[in-house]
């Protein structure tokens, strides 16, 4: 086994070890995953609570902070959908990159995911003195849980559904989707429809997964991140420092890949937002604005 | 780019190892409902999640999104209004710098008018001063030469008075005749006669 299977396995073994991708329950079916995202419902609502009393044109630190993220992102979801569907998609994309963003953020604080009770290494872990006791912690990333991530798809593609059907209407909806395209007019066009209908289906198909693409491309790179600082942080341990050096291993070698996932927790929130953005833009886009 | 590589080595590749054992786990025990459920979901706590971010949603839907955007919008008008009025101004102050340079221009013409009319002014004034002054001048000497003239016909005829008497008393002592006032009289014209030549 080399080096690079010597680490893969150690930090597959580190993920298995903390629980796997699943979130472990607290209580009955309340997990370490939904505390952390009441936690950052609470951040996010008491932020924007503090940010909005008190508006006045000259904005104090907190309301210029929200008015900065505000404006930044209407300016770009009005780059995609156009101004005429920005008033009525933004609240929904808004409110997902900010909780996207704050729940990838949130969990990157030292301590979630490696504070917890159950088996574990290092000199603060609590040691059961069970053998096959696992490592329970108590806080995880948010969306680096199935449940989360899906839940925000799930609701986006109902607000999609909601914007697509009010700005196009169902019959519009079906004609976009299954209808011939490019102007075509006349023999063509009758004899392209099959071809048409079958690009439908395959369109249907491509909306019908578009919440598990969106759900699963932001666990896999949140917890990829979560993984990836376990495995960091346990670097001196697989590679068999002493102690000592193992514990300064594991506050140096995750560092750079800290400034990294704070990067990629931002990239996550607005590869997220933009691309239901551009769902939007896409389904609810009227045939005659294709045209050109 | 070897951090990179190196993230997506450690980082996808036990996710992808994380999805063959639990895809092997559910092919052994029940298809893709317990592949799902190898990763951890459940209605209940996907529910919760959603419950969720659905209270984030409305709450900001509701409470947070008015304000802001009342706030920008007011905030645009203002500077829309700022712009306007500062259109405004500029022009009022283009106008105004029209105006004034005009009321500059009719003043400078005005003071040039002005100074002309009281060079024009003084000038005849100076003259009308120096022809007054003539005049007087003229005036004065000219009662000077009647004032000189009657003195001097005053002082011819005193003379003459006065020559008369001395004609008479010489006369009358050359002769050591009385003289009569008829004699007196002759002597004196005579006398005055001589005079005047």
């Amino acid at each position: 086994m080399n080096f690079a299977q010597t680490l893969t396995q150690s930090g597959l073994n580190a993920f298995l070890a903390s629980g796997g991708i699943a979130p472990d329950p607290l209580s009955g079916w309340f997990t370490n995953s939904m505390l952390v995202a009441f936690v950052v419902m609470a951040v996010v609502l008491i932020f924007v609570k503090l940010a909005t009393s008190n508006m006045s044109i000259i904005p104090n630190r907190k309301q210029n902070l929200l008015e900065f993220i505000f404006e930044f992102l209407y300016g770009q979801v009005e780059g995609v959908v156009g101004p005429k569907l920005a008033p009525k998609s933004f609240p929904i994309l808004f409110t997902i990159f900010v909780f996207i963003l704050t729940a990838n953020w949130m969990g990157l604080i030292p301590g979630v995911g490696t504070v917890g009770f159950g088996k574990g290494s290092g000199f603060l872990t609590i040691d059961e003195s069970d053998a096959h006791a696992e490592f329970h912690p108590l806080l995880r990333p948010a969306t680096a849980d199935l449940n989360m991530t899906f839940a925000l798809a799930a609701v986006f593609m109902i607000v999609w559904i909601w914007i697509v059907v009010s700005e196009v209407g169902v019959k519009g909806f079906l004609d976009h989707t299954f209808g011939p395209k490019g102007g075509l007019t006349g023999f063509m066009k009758w004899a392209l429809v099959p071809v048409f209908l079958f690009v439908g289906v395959i369109e249907v198909i491509s909306i019908a997964f578009r919440p598990v693409t969106l759900s699963l491309r932001l666990l896999g790179n949140i917890f990829a991140g979560e993984t990836l600082l376990h495995t960091m942080g346990h670097l001196g341990e697989i590679l068999g420092f002493p102690d000592w050096l193992s514990m300064i291993g594991g506050v140096v070698f995750p560092l750079p890949f800290y400034f990294m996932e704070i990067l990629v927790g931002l990239l996550q929130a607005v590869v997220f937002t933009l691309l239901c953005a551009v769902y939007i833009q896409v389904g609810a886009s009227h045939d005659e604005e294709e045209h050109h | 780019m070897i951090a990179l590589l190196a993230e997506f080595n450690l980082a996808v590749v036990p996710l992808l190892a994380a999805v063959e054992v639990h895809g092997a786990a559910a092919e052994s025990s029940g298809g893709i409902g317990d592949a799902v459920a190898q990763f951890g979901f459940q209605w209940q706590s996907f529910l919760s999640q959603v419950i969720t971010f659905l209270v984030v949603y409305f709450v900001l839907n509701k409470y947070a999104f008015p304000p802001i955007m009342g706030m920008l919008e007011e905030r645009r008008r203002r500077i829309a209004d700022g712009e306007e009025n500062l259109k405004k101004i500029q022009q009022q102050l283009a106008q105004a710098d029209e105006r004034v340079g005009g009321m500059i221009d009719e003043a400078n013409r005005e003071a040039e008018r002005l100074i002309a009319d009281a060079r024009d002014s003084a000038s005849a004034q100076r003259e009308q001063r120096i022809q007054s002054a003539v005049n007087e001048a003229t005036n004065i000497i000219a009662k000077a030469h009647e004032a000189s003239k009657l003195e001097h016909e005053r002082l011819m005829g005193e003379l003459k008075r006065e020559f008369g008497r001395l004609v008479v008393d010489t006369t009358g002592k050359v002769t050591g005749k009385v003289l009569d006032e008829k004699d007196r009289k002759r002597i004196n014209e005579e006398a005055a006669g001589q005079i005047a030549l």
